[in-house]
């Protein structure tokens, strides 16, 4: 289907789509009622968390199970700049800027190793930091937590607090996925996707496999930082429960069920992470951990590319085509 | 055929965006939302309450490691209402009779889930109730307070919830850790002889409360000295070393604030190895005959002590207690629970079921400022399944529902109360 790619190309169809997407992400929060708007805001938060985990297994190949640290640290961050009073951006800097220097520091270590070393370092981050939560209780509230409600609505908008607060997911979580999205479309995803694909090839091109793992590295704790902070907005509190390696996993998980390596594939995880849970309470609240691993094997039986490829399932059902074809779409899905 | 397809994508990203927004169940913006509750009409009723049934909401874990207690957390209190609403409800002090619903929701405990649970719960229940654990009811305490919803006779032993002036739509239900170590420091006080106490305890806000107890107990008594205390971190896997520095200082009694099993059992395993035989103070939740005891040999010992308010299911000294008797049977008949508990948390929630029914009793509006009004009343209430010695007392300022606890000896099968020490 070379025409639908063709269409897609053309600017002002991209206009329109942008359009009608942004003028109802600004008009939904004043219309849906409370706890959809909630629901959203909180989609936003672990979406942006998920896009993190997909620059760097999904788009470079490298495996992290510690993600959720860094959604932590940034919450940790956000709630105890609050707690000093200090000024809201000041705060949003270093919930993004902690994050990232310490994911930093891990992967100038880690991304040596390589392989499944990087992983196994990467799972040591929420275990360390639980037992580190409850320890350092002077920054942390120690297992008790830490409350911040700093989100409320101010007075001149007029805005329910959930409205203001979707409001604040829908402009942070945005901007990080434009971001990202012309990050991973550059010159830095083509390098991550040969480093991805062979990191013998990409070294003879004179791309540093190294580099750009640490590069990847820092940019998803960049973003678990960023997602840290919009957890603040929306949760407005946080506990060394928050870090439990358990979240790591599932955040993996919505990643591979939204679709590895693809933009819209990290807000469907970010769905899937947050509307399973109440799915399976609707269903049967004894029975939520089962459900949800049902729903896994299922999705991954019938989509194996994640909720992302369900589009191009239907597509292949209707009109046959051959694999190129497929594989042009995926690029442009992405 | 193109364009078709450009429409079909946008129409299926409106419509994506609509099916989140279906999905999250929908709830009516009108009278509630961001807190701006305040009503002209005093009595209007509150949301989850009619003439005819009142609905309670709990957000609990219900999988994962804590899912045991969890699950209890639910039973009790939907088995007492069960056999209550069986009966024809429960009577309100407004003169009608109602019969009360109960909505659970899983939260795993995980905080962020629980505060979701509370968003989706708040404007269709009348209040949040027994829900277990410290870090899944403080995410959600200050929205509570903002929303001015009742979260109440909650399973934590977390201090803040028993304040008023922090926590004025709280109320905890069990004793706090410090309520627990003061009881046994106050039995040891009590006592003729000399002792002398080493002490072991978590390093967090559990050990701390329980050392903290114990010792504003054994303040200014003679006959109580404390020869050593040490910490351990709730994730090492052998004290060995702790114990036998302890065992070094020669005390006679043990207070041990250790909430992880099967560090207790290895605790108790040590000791004997090292030939010290001290009298031992263990936590409610790590003081189980069966579970620890038994394998630990803790028979060897002079005395294991605890504190406990509630009937043993397990304990064959109640088997034939009519409060237990009805209790199992309504729990295997309402509360979807066929077996003896092996939590306590089981019966705790059925007697925040019979102290809900006492405030119902006392309620005389719909709402739930009269509810948390008439909830701090209650006094002297003995629930069902109470130790005798223990009852619900809400009047105190600063202490849970229930603050009353007594101390109690393992004799090799089960516990007895223990009036004095030795």
């Amino acid at each position: 289907m070379p025409g639908t790619a063709a269409v897609m190309q053309k600017p002002w169809v991209r206009w329109v789509i942008t359009g009608v997407v942004v003028v109802l992400l600004v008009v939904l929060p004043l219309i849906l009622p409370e706890f959809a708007n909630t629901t959203i805001a909180r989609i936003g938060v672990f979406a942006v968390a998920v896009l993190g985990l997909n620059v760097v297994m999904g788009y470079t190949g490298q495996v992290s199970l510690g993600q959720i640290f860094f959604v932590g640290l940034g919450a940790y961050v956000t709630a105890y700049g609050v707690s000093q009073g200090w000024n809201i951006l000041l705060v949003f800097v270093l919930a993004c800027l902690i994050p990232a220097v310490v994911g930093l520091i891990v992967a100038l270590a880690a991304a040596r190793l390589g392989g499944l070393a990087i992983a196994m370092v990467t799972i040591a981050l929420p275990l360390v930091g639980v037992p580190l939560a409850k320890r350092l209780s002077d920054f942390t509230g120690g297992s008790q937590g830490m409350s911040a409600r700093f989100s409320s609505a101010p007075e001149w908008t007029g805005l329910y607090d959930d409205q203001w607060q979707l409001y604040i997911v829908l402009l942070v979580g945005g901007i990080s996925f434009l971001l990202t999205r012309n990050l991973v479309r550059g010159k830095y995803g083509r390098a991550f996707a040969i480093v991805k694909g062979n990191e013998a090839v990409a070294g003879s091109m004179g791309i540093s496999p190294y580099r750009y793992k640490v590069l990847a590295f820092t940019i998803a704790s960049l973003l678990g930082g960023v997602s840290g902070f919009l957890y603040m907005v929306v949760v407005q509190y946080t506990s060394p429960e928050t870090l439990n390696f358990g979240h790591s996993i599932t955040l993996l998980a919505s990643m591979v069920i939204g679709g590895a390596g693809s933009i819209i594939g990290s807000l469907l995880g970010g769905a899937y992470y947050v509307l399973v849970p109440q799915l399976t309470n609707l269903i049967d609240p004894g029975l939520t951990a089962v459900l949800q691993g049902a729903i896994l094997l299922a999705v991954l039986f019938v989509l194996p590319g994640g909720l992302v490829s369900l589009p191009r399932l239907w597509r292949r059902k209707s009109v046959p085509s051959h694999p190129s074809t497929t594989s042009e779409e995926k690029r442009q899905d992405q | 055929m193109s364009t078709h397809r450009t429409k079909m994508r946008a129409i299926s990203v409106i419509a994506g965006i609509g099916i989140v927004a279906m999905l999250a169940t929908g709830c009516s913006r009108g009278d509630s939302g961001g807190g701006s509750g305040s009503t002209d009409e005093a009595a209007a009723p509150s949301p989850g309450i009619t003439d005819t049934t009142i609905t309670l909401g709990i957000t609990t874990p219900l999988s994962g490691p804590t899912a045991g207690p969890g699950t209890c957390t639910v039973a009790g209190i939907t088995a007492y209402f069960g056999a209550k609403n069986a009966d024809g409800g429960v009577k309100f002090g407004d003169g009608k009779t109602r019969t009360v619903e109960i909505k659970a929701l899983d939260d795993a405990y995980d905080p962020q889930k629980a505060a979701a649970n509370y968003d989706q719960l708040k404007d269709s229940v009348f209040a949040m109730t027994s829900g277990l654990g410290t870090p899944t009811n403080r995410a959600w305490r200050e929205a509570a307070i903002a929303d001015e919803v009742p979260q109440v006779l909650i399973q934590t032993g977390d201090p803040i919830f028993s304040d008023p002036k922090q926590s004025p739509w709280q109320l905890g239900f069990v004793p706090t850790y410090i309520n627990e170590g003061q009881a046994f420091g106050d039995l040891l006080a009590s006592s003729s002889g000399q002792h002398k106490v080493a002490i072991l305890s978590q390093n967090d806000d559990y050990g701390k409360g329980y050392v903290e107890g114990f010792k504003a107990a054994i303040e200014g008594k003679d006959n109580i000295e404390i020869v050593k205390e040490l910490t351990y971190e709730a994730t090492d896997t052998s004290v060995d070393g702790q114990l036998t520095e302890l065992a070094a200082s020669g005390a006679d009694v043990f207070f041990n604030a250790m909430s992880i099993t099967p560090l207790v059992i290895s605790s108790l395993q040590k000791t004997q190895e090292l030939g010290w035989l001290p009298s031992w103070f263990l936590p409610s939740n790590t003081s189980s005959p069966t579970a620890i005891l038994e394998p630990g040999g803790a028979a060897a010992f002079p005395g294991v002590y605890t504190v406990s308010f509630a009937k043993s299911a397990a304990s064959p000294a109640f088997a034939a207690d009519p409060d237990m008797v009805e209790f199992l049977a309504n729990l295997k008949e309402y509360g979807d629970y066929p077996d003896v508990p092996g939590f306590p948390h089981c019966s705790w929630s059925y007697m925040i079921g019979a102290t809900l029914e006492q405030v119902f009793a006392k309620m005389t509006e719909p709402t739930r400022a009269d509810f948390m009004e008439q909830l701090r009343t209650i006094s002297g209430f003995e629930a069902p399944l109470m130790l005798p010695g223990t009852a619900v007392d809400t009047t105190k300022e600063g202490q849970p529902a229930v603050s009353s606890v007594v101390v109690q000896k393992y004799n090799g099968k089960g516990y007895a109360n223990a009036d004095t020490f030795g």
